[in-house]
């Protein structure tokens, strides 16, 4: 285990990816152009595209200009080929780990932990799995994110290193049967599992699996892969029924995951503190994370974690899937790459507002959808595919810069974070909100504080599960003018600036709607505007139709406060 | 016992049959391991958001209260809502419906058109090159993997002859007017209907074929070749008519697959049909959707099956006969 480890890894994978892609001008090192205005194109028409074949030959044939989130080498590989393509990589907010149950005999022990660590070859992994196209990961915060902490140390690939730990430790190797035996019971150790889906659903994750009990047995430790089906997996994950088991999570740019799967208080049935760590200096740093009251705070306390974490080894991080997007060149211009999320992802409100043809401004561009929308209520769906649609129609308070990661004034000028005294002796947070006051609805009802407070209150009242985060801490609302809105919550910390930054609801659409589930506002028209739906909202675009497993239509917003002149 | 006596029976039979596969309907998913919240896996979705989706899903209650609510909801046609969408499963259903009759629907007519009527022809040249053709070409579509087969159409039509569509139903958007959009759809069905022709008419000329030849050894075969009809005569109005009632048989056993749709097909042409939508909510564990297309599909094969049954007591009076004696 040494320092600087991660820093020399990630550059580099860096390094090993910018000369594997057709455009390397646009890795995220670099800093992109951008502008805050759009959008440039009239119409986005996004076919439905399911099959991964398909997607490709569209791509090919023109019928998209974008062919998002690529992560099979095979496809990426093809796509190079073509000279019209050019490619976009960004790191992502995505980890992929091996989880120990610390809970259980002998992975309770560090040492054993410490050795599988250091028996796991990412270089390896990644090359003959992923044909170089992932980042090695060797921290509990991806790089991408602003709180990552480089200094942490980290476990090299280092077998020889793994056999000095267990020997150190006093897990002797029996040379008959090449297992190592356990100095409290005098026993051979146990076998040990590591749960991976099925070839069948995730063959990449069946066959790391194998690698790393392949490599742990090389040092003695009787480890074997272990296939299943994904529901049984996670269902034994649920109830902590597991010794090990490899799984992917996607992460953002705010580091209160490391609160959620690490802190003590989630080591519960169904709670995401899967290992069962439990370390009174470890929950102090979390929560001074997760209630920090400022970003300084929050930094120093992600930090520490890290350092703790990397100490314990209750995860072995192990790649990261950078976001690796494939647009036509000869057809688009003005995508932007963006840190964290890609090119493509409708997080990313650069690409939307800045891309347009080459042929000229205006007209209309086709933009794949390579999933049907389960929905386009933006209270009930948690798709990522409902969102590539329904992120083009809203906007944030809050709009994140692609090169820093950095806060951006957008529906809110400016706001200020606070405290104050929700009873005697308790601290809450208080967050005030200066709105734009040139800010319309899709149907040209003007954006208010009152639309604020409806829709965080709406959320409260319905409880509303996707956004418990929004609504669970919030005390009250006051709205002292159209154009202030204060947001009160009854716990400290900084993150509630982003907890209520939902997706607001038009008050005068969502007023009359009891049934939030069963709203279906696409599907009915807009009591005043003809051509509209009541699915409005304040973004760049406006929704137009969807027909279900086919397309989707949204066409330029003319009443947007950002549109370029 | 009359034909009506037999039918009543047969109905009452099908009842029984699709009330124990309904309750198998509602117990295999809650059997299964895991629970429709945990397929979430976002740090932001705490256990405590779980909880309240469960509540919401109504997963809470007691599976006799569960069970109860799911019987009363079935009767009144209603499939609740998908725990994925949130939207009415019938009205997902219905969304698909149409896609996957056209489909079906293409397919099936031209399939077992084109099947029986080369099976005919082939039983009619036994032993010339034409028959050894037809069956070996009739073996070897059948044997070949769909999805491989698929693929091939999907490279051909999609890099090297760009004449036909390789996803969807539609254009996005389709033309404006009636017809443009008729034959925009037809276009778009060219593909997937043509590859499951192929891919499925030879099970049904083999089926003919065999039959038609079992039908022309008979004796009243050789009985109508002696008194001097003509071959077309022989084959037509004698082998076939012979043959029809287990292929008609076999027509309406198959007619499930309007609702159960093909997932292969969708999957590879990007066709939003029902197929699709039952794998997807199998794998999610959307109980509500699995359970509504289950039950659409179980609706469908029993009411195949009694329409079998059916045409089987008209065509062949032997089945009312033993029905008689029994």
């Amino acid at each position: 285990m040494r320092r600087g480890r991660n820093s020399k890894l990630f550059s580099l994978a860096v390094g090993l990816l910018a000369l594997s892609l057709v455009a390397p001008a646009a890795l995220a090192a670099q800093k992109v152009q951008y502008e805050k205005t759009g959008p440039r194109v009239d119409e986005i028409i996004m076919p439905i595209i399911t099959e991964s074949e398909a997607q490709l030959i569209a791509f090919e044939r023109g019928e998209t200009v974008v062919l998002p989130g690529l992560t099979k080498p095979s496809d990426i590989d093809k796509v190079k080929a073509n000279r019209n393509a050019d490619l976009t990589m960004n790191l992502g907010f995505h980890m992929f780990y091996l989880a120990f149950n610390m809970r259980r005999e002998p992975l309770s022990e560090l040492p054993i932990r410490r050795a599988i660590a250091h028996v796991v070859n990412r270089d390896q992994i990644i090359n003959s799995l992923f044909k170089g196209y992932m980042l090695p990961l060797n921290s509990f915060v991806p790089p991408s994110s602003p709180y990552y902490n480089e200094d942490v140390p980290a476990y090299d690939y280092n077998p020889a290193m793994a056999k000095e730990v267990l020997d150190k430790a006093g897990y002797v190797l029996d040379k008959a049967t090449g297992i190592r035996i356990d100095p409290k019971t005098k026993k051979p150790l146990r076998k040990m599992t590591i749960y991976t889906p099925t070839y069948e659903v995730a063959p990449t994750s069946a066959e790391l699996g194998k690698m790393i009990a392949e490599a742990a047995r090389s040092v003695g430790l009787p480890v074997e892969a272990q296939p299943m089906d994904f529901n049984v997996m996670l269902s034994n994950i649920d109830n902590r029924d597991f010794d090990m088991y490899v799984l992917a999570w996607g992460l953002d740019r705010i580091p209160t995951f490391l609160y959620n799967f690490f802190h003590s208080s989630n080591d519960v049935i169904e709670g995401y503190n899967t290992p069962g760590i439990r370390i009174p200096e470890l929950d102090a740093a979390l929560e001074q994370v997760y209630y920090a009251k400022n970003e300084a705070m929050a930094k120093k306390g992600a930090d520490e974690a890290q350092r703790i974490l990397s100490r314990e080894v209750p995860y072995v991080t192990l790649y990261s899937r950078p976001y690796i997007d494939a647009w036509r060149k000869d057809m688009v211009t003005g995508y932007v790459p963006m840190m964290g999320y890609g090119a493509a992802n409708y997080n990313n409100k650069w690409t939307t507002l800045n891309i347009r043809r080459v042929d000229g401004p205006g007209g209309t561009i086709r933009w794949l959808l390579p999933e049907n929308p389960e929905s386009l209520n933006p209270l009930t769906t948690t798709s990522a595919y409902s969102w590539e649609v329904l992120g083009r129609l809203y906007d944030g308070l809050i709009e994140v810069d692609p090169n820093t990661m950095k806060d951006i004034p957008w529906l809110a000028e400016s706001w200020e974070v606070g405290t104050w005294s929700p009873e005697k002796g308790k601290t809450g947070t208080k967050i005030t909100w200066h709105l734009r006051k040139d800010v319309k609805w899709q149907d040209g009802v003007p954006f208010t504080s009152k639309d604020v407070k409806f829709t965080l209150e709406y959320l409260k009242k319905n409880e509303v599960p996707a956004y418990q985060s929004a609504w669970q801490d919030l005390v009250k609302v006051e709205t002292p003018d159209p154009y202030t809105a204060v947001v009160y919550f009854s716990t400290e910390s900084y993150w509630h600036l982003y907890h209520a930054n939902a997706a607001f609801l038009p008050e005068h659409i969502w007023k009359d709607v009891k049934d939030y589930k069963a709203f279906q506002p696409w599907l009915e028209p807009h009591p005043t505007v003809k051509g509209l739906t009541k699915l409005i909202g304040t973004g760049p675009f406006v929704f137009k139709e969807w027909k279900p497993g086919d397309y989707v239509r949204l066409v330029r917003n003319p009443l947007y406060f950002a549109a370029a002149k | 016992m009359g034909y009506r006596t037999y039918l009543l029976r047969r109905a009452f039979y099908a009842l029984i049959v699709l009330f124990v596969i309904l309750s198998f309907n509602f117990a295999l998913f809650r059997l299964m391991p895991g629970d429709p919240t945990s397929l979430i896996i976002d740090p932001r979705f705490t256990p405590e958001a779980k909880a309240l989706l469960e509540k919401q899903f109504g997963l809470n209650d007691h599976p006799i209260v569960q069970y109860g609510k799911y019987l009363w909801s079935l009767l009144r046609f209603d499939l609740g809502r998908s725990f994925a969408s949130q939207r009415p499963v019938r009205q997902e259903l219905m969304e698909r419906l149409p896609n996957t009759i056209s489909l079906f629907l293409t397919s099936f007519v031209f399939m077992a058109g084109i099947g029986i009527a080369i099976g005919v022809f082939a039983a009619a040249r036994r032993g010339s090159f034409t028959e050894t053709f037809v069956t070996g070409a009739g073996l070897f579509t059948y044997a070949v993997p769909t999805f491989f087969f698929q693929l091939l159409l999907l490279m051909l039509f999609g890099y090297y002859i760009r004449i036909f569509p390789i996803h969807g139903t539609v254009s996005a958007p389709p033309p404006e007017g009636f017809w443009p959009q008729v034959l925009d759809r037809l276009h778009h069905l060219v593909l997937p209907a043509g590859s499951n022709v192929i891919i499925g008419f030879g099970s049904w000329a083999l089926y003919t074929r065999n039959a038609m030849l079992e039908a022309l050894s008979q004796d009243y075969i050789i009985t109508a070749r002696a008194k001097g009809l003509s071959q077309r005569a022989v084959l037509y109005r004698h082998a076939l008519r012979s043959v029809l009632p287990p292929i008609v048989t076999l027509v309406f056993l198959s007619l499930p697959g309007l609702v159960t749709g093909a997932v292969i097909t969708e999957t590879i042409f990007s066709w939003h049909g029902v197929g699709r939508y039952l794998i997807d909510a199998v794998l999610k564990q959307d109980f509500p959707a699995a359970q509504g297309a289950f039950y659409l599909i179980a609706i469908a094969v029993i009411v195949s099956n009694f329409l079998a049954d059916l045409v089987y007591g008209l065509v062949d009076p032997r089945i009312r006969v033993a029905g008689e004696q029994a």
